[in-house]
């Protein structure tokens, strides 16, 4: 379905600029329409943004964090650089001349033996942070300085008018969040001068004259502010987090919250079609409906409600990583990602008190068939899943202490996911009647003891009749150790079943394909494979880690999500009885939180209203289990299921 | 006398052929508007260039213009032979360059689309008439979704009668620029109604199409369409409706992409212009015959 949007100007700009190499955007369609339009409204689209404004909100954020990526930030400063010097030469000079000497002293300072300190990081940080606000600052103003000029030249104009209203973006969410008066009078400003474009017409007709003294009294209003709150004076306050406040301005307000966001050119949408999740429960035909621990950690599982903030807001859950128990080979986040599929789950954005206080993001395990892949983490530090679990949500994304019946669920609904079922493997791990001769040739080859390899196989590890791992740790050298003759390099062993859809491969994703592994064993252990004997291998690794329909054949996910919604409020009679009270409250929030996101998926929208109606009772119910209404929450739960049931053919 | 005859025949037969030759410029010339990166348009575009000088067998030559004006005037010098444009642009090119409008693009399987009036839901306006005294924002003054057929809706409605009235029916009036600028100022409650293409509700993020909805729609639409200059061959005429219209179903569909996003491409003539004329007419955009 090709995106759609209004046929005139920027909607016509977006049609033709957005949709290469954008399969978001491919996703996104019409709404409002009719039954024809679709949308994958759970697929959201990058918010668009200048380059400069992406670069200076990216840096902002990559500044707060700790370690900063100075490398990472240096790039973002050389656009924003670049740009500002293309606008306004001398103070773009100046902001380069600044902001390198600024980062080849921290740089130097990380590289030197006595390293970055805490202090000199933050000092160092504050003075990026404030140079780079008054450049991206006066970038605006010369925009507008642009515009005013050309007032007459409609083309030229509106041009440096569209690129000064994009710049305003790098500070539009703080005013809108701090200083809401201005942010309602910064867009009338925006308007009028619009408006003061006037118009050029076509052959003459439509001739609209420029209004010269409108478009200069509100370019004033918005230069004033900019040169108040951001201008050469401009120094962060003292907040911990470094963001651009307007604290200059009259109507700021220091008591307002401005909520996180994660940083231009992350990615945390999941993947379409999606992952097939099997659970062992549904693939034995077991009736859902009286599964309920099992469905409560389904709930949690997709719940961001069991983490902290800024996931919850963020609406992050488990879900987000591990799709569908999987793994979602797209999570990115700059400053936590070091390639897509990977994060550093143990830095100080999601859980700053448990910041190990080093970069090093891991590639997102692939869930399935977890109880039997323990110990757990990369470098198998936890031996307990149910430990293991708690310690994500409490030290990784910051969570309250889980409530041990929602824990219990979670194991509960994970010791469900499943291996993809393989015709080509028998129960015992050896590849059956279905495997090919280079298949066979390559099982040879991993059950062949090499002398380079400690006259160990490949099998030594990857027990075939263990589900393709020994359950420890081993250091193959893949790990940048913490110094000379360090013995942090072991890692845990990863199976190899239904790893044929988990790329990239090793700790850190930094293999890109199975055979990337295989050559990379050849060539670390000197096996001696020759060309033909890579392949072979290859082609049995990929053997035994295929499966049989890997992912779903639908694009359409609205019909599944809303049965796994009904399955999640499935534990609601349990959750009361053992007076669960926040369970319940958090399977409503989670429920309401899901349709919403998936709602615009429906196919024929006239349906729309019946998944507002849905999500509006979820809401209800969760106000009333906080005021304790337990008759209320049971009236709105019956309303619920017996809507649901009523309209669950149309919800597609 | 007969070898006379025979010289005058060969004579007319040559100048004939170098009418003919004359008449079908060895390269043909399309305009493309970009609002942006006119660089990044010409990247997107050389695919489409290249499928339609294998098709055409004759070379073609991509041209942008940063605005429809740019595109109209570009086919009356004769610059251009082929542009894109909206229909309000087209009329003008027609009254005043004698362009002709070869096809229409085609959006959701249909070669029309909407205006819509779009208010905030919680604004507690619930009809056209609720936007008495209310700020309004429009697209640009010469828009048919972002102006023209807004204001129509609201004629319809028995609101306005003419454009000037829009002035005192309204306590103010912006030209956002954009559909999109258009329609973030209903949401920031910068303004308290947008008038602007039916599509444009897309460019919401999920969480921000909750919160506005639309009060009025406006006639059918003809869709932007593809405008040969005045005096275009027919023979190149048909060339570039049949190369453009084997879009549609054909192998090189995903060239579509690059044309706007469109769906394709149906045939359209003058008149499938006819109520848009008239309006624009009643509005003072054409002159009244």
């Amino acid at each position: 379905m090709a995106r759609r949007e209004g046929k005139s100007r920027s909607s016509r700009r977006l049609g033709i600029l957005g949709f290469v190499g954008s399969a978001t955007a491919a996703w996104m369609a019409v709404a409002l329409l009719g039954p024809a339009e679709r949308v994958s409204a759970h697929i959201v689209p990058a918010e668009k943004l200048h380059p400069a404004v992406a670069s200076y909100r990216r840096m902002v954020f990559l500044l707060n964090l700790n370690p900063v990526l100075w490398d990472e930030v240096h790039k973002d400063s050389e656009v924003i650089a670049a740009y500002a010097g293309r606008v306004a030469p001398a103070e773009g000079e100046a902001y380069k001349h600044a902001a390198d000497a600024a980062l080849t002293r921290v740089m130097e300072a990380a590289a030197s033996a006595d390293g970055l300190g805490p202090q000199e990081r933050k000092q160092a940080a504050r003075e990026l942070f404030e140079l780079s606000t008054r450049a991206v600052a006066r970038t605006v103003a010369a925009q507008l300085d642009a515009a005013e000029k050309s007032l007459g030249d409609y083309s030229k104009a509106s041009r440096a008018l569209n690129e000064a209203r994009q710049l305003w973006a790098a500070f539009e969410h703080e005013i809108r969040h701090s200083d809401a008066p201005f942010f309602a009078e910064a867009g009338k400003c925006w308007l009028t001068m619009s408006s003061a474009l006037g118009n050029p017409g076509v052959l003459g007709a439509g001739y609209v004259a420029a209004d010269a003294s409108a478009f200069r009294a509100e370019a004033g209003e918005i230069r004033g502010y900019l040169a108040a709150s951001f201008g050469a004076e401009y120094r962060a306050p003292e907040l911990g987090w470094l963001q651009p406040l307007p604290v200059k301005s009259p109507t700021f307000s220091a008591s307002a919250e401005v909520p996180a966001r994660l940083p231009p050119g992350s990615e945390i949408n999941k993947q379409l079609p999606r992952p097939r999740q099997i659970l062992n429960m549904t693939a034995r035909g077991v009736n859902e409906s009286e599964t309920v621990l099992i469905a409560l950690g389904d709930m949690a599982f997709d719940s961001p409600y069991i983490f902290g903030e800024p996931a919850q807001s963020l609406q992050i859950s488990c879900n987000t990583c591990h799709n569908k128990s999987i793994t979602n080979p797209q999570v990115f986040v700059p400053g936590l990602s070091h390639t897509a599929g990977g994060v550093d789950v143990s830095s100080s954005f999601f859980a700053p008190h448990a910041n190990n206080g080093h970069f090093d993001p891991l590639d997102i395990p692939d869930l399935r068939g977890i109880r039997f892949t323990g110990p757990y983490g990369r470098n198998g530090r936890i031996g307990s899943l149910r430990e293991f679990v708690r310690n994500v949500i409490v030290h990784e994304f910051g969570g309250p202490e889980p409530d041990p019946l929602m824990l219990d669920g979670m194991i509960a609904y994970m010791n469900e996911f499943d291996f993809l079922p393989n015709e080509k493997l028998n129960a015992g791990g050896t590849l059956s009647g279905k495997a090919t001769d280079a298949e066979r040739r390559g099982e040879k080859l991993f059950r062949t003891a090499f002398a380079g390899m400690n006259r160990m196989s490949c099998a030594s590890c990857h027990i075939p009749s263990a589900n393709f791992t020994d359950g420890r740790r081993h250091n193959l050298g893949t790990v940048k150790g913490s110094g000379p003759y360090s013995r942090d390099g072991a890692l845990d062993t990863p199976t190899l079943l239904s790893a044929k859809y988990t790329a990239p491969y090793f700790h850190d994703g930094s293999q890109p394909t199975l055979r990337s592994v295989v050559e990379w064993f050849n060539a670390q252990f000197k096996l001696g494979l020759s060309t033909a004997q890579v392949g072979d291998l290859t082609a049995y690794v990929e053997a035994v880690g295929d499966g049989e329909e890997a992912y779903e054949d639908t694009m359409h996910t609205l019909e599944a999500e809303m049965e796994e919604f009904s399955f999640f409020l499935s534990a609601y009679e349990y959750l009361k009885r053992s007076g669960k009270q926040e369970l319940i409250g958090m399977t409503m929030q989670t429920i309401a939180g899901e349709i919403r996101a998936h709602k615009w998926d429906v196919q024929d929208q006239q349906y729309l209203p019946v998944l507002d109606r849905l999500a509006e009772l979820m809401d209800e119910a969760y106000t009333a289990s906080q005021r304790g209404d337990v008759a209320a929450v049971d009236k709105k739960v019956a309303e619920y299921r017996k809507l649901y049931e009523q309209q669950k053919e149309n919800l597609k | 006398m007969r070898a006379q005859v025979r010289l005058l025949a060969v004579a007319l037969l040559v100048f004939i052929g170098v009418k003919a030759a004359w008449a079908q410029p060895r390269e043909l010339r399309i305009v493309f508007i970009a609002y942006e990166n006119p660089d990044q348009l010409m990247e997107d575009v050389r695919p489409v260039v290249a499928y339609l000088e294998a098709r055409l067998g004759r070379k073609v030559r991509p041209f942008v213009a940063s605005d429809y004006a740019g595109v109209v005037e570009a086919l009356r010098n004769e610059t251009a032979d082929v542009g894109f444009m909206g229909p309000l642009q087209y009329l003008i090119a027609h009254e005043q360059a004698g362009a002709q409008a070869i096809l229409g693009e085609v959006y959701n399987g249909q070669p029309w689309y909407t205006a819509r009036i779009f208010v905030r839901k919680d604004s507690g306006i619930r009809t056209l008439a609720d936007l008495r005294g209310k700020t309004m924002a429009f697209v640009d003054p010469l828009s048919s979704s972002g102006y023209l057929y807004p204001l129509e809706t609201f004629r319809r409605a028995g609101l306005l009668a003419k454009r000037e009235e829009a002035e005192q029916f309204f306590r103010k009036i912006y030209f956002a620029g954009g559909d999109e600028q258009a329609l973030r100022a209903v949401l920031n409650k910068f303004v308290d109604a947008a008038g602007i293409g039916q599509y444009s509700f897309a460019m919401l993020r999920p969480e921000e199409r909750d919160q506005v909805t639309y009060i009025g729609e406006s006639p059918k639409i003809p869709s932007h369409c593809v405008v040969a200059r005045k005096g275009l061959d027919a023979a190149s005429v048909a060339a570039v409706q049949a190369a453009l219209l084997a879009l549609n179903d054909g192998p090189n569909r995903g060239l579509l992409k690059q044309l706007y996003n469109v769906d394709g491409y149906v045939k359209v003539t003058h008149e499938t212009f006819a109520e848009t004329e008239r309006i624009a007419k009643e509005y003072g955009f054409l002159k009244k015959r």
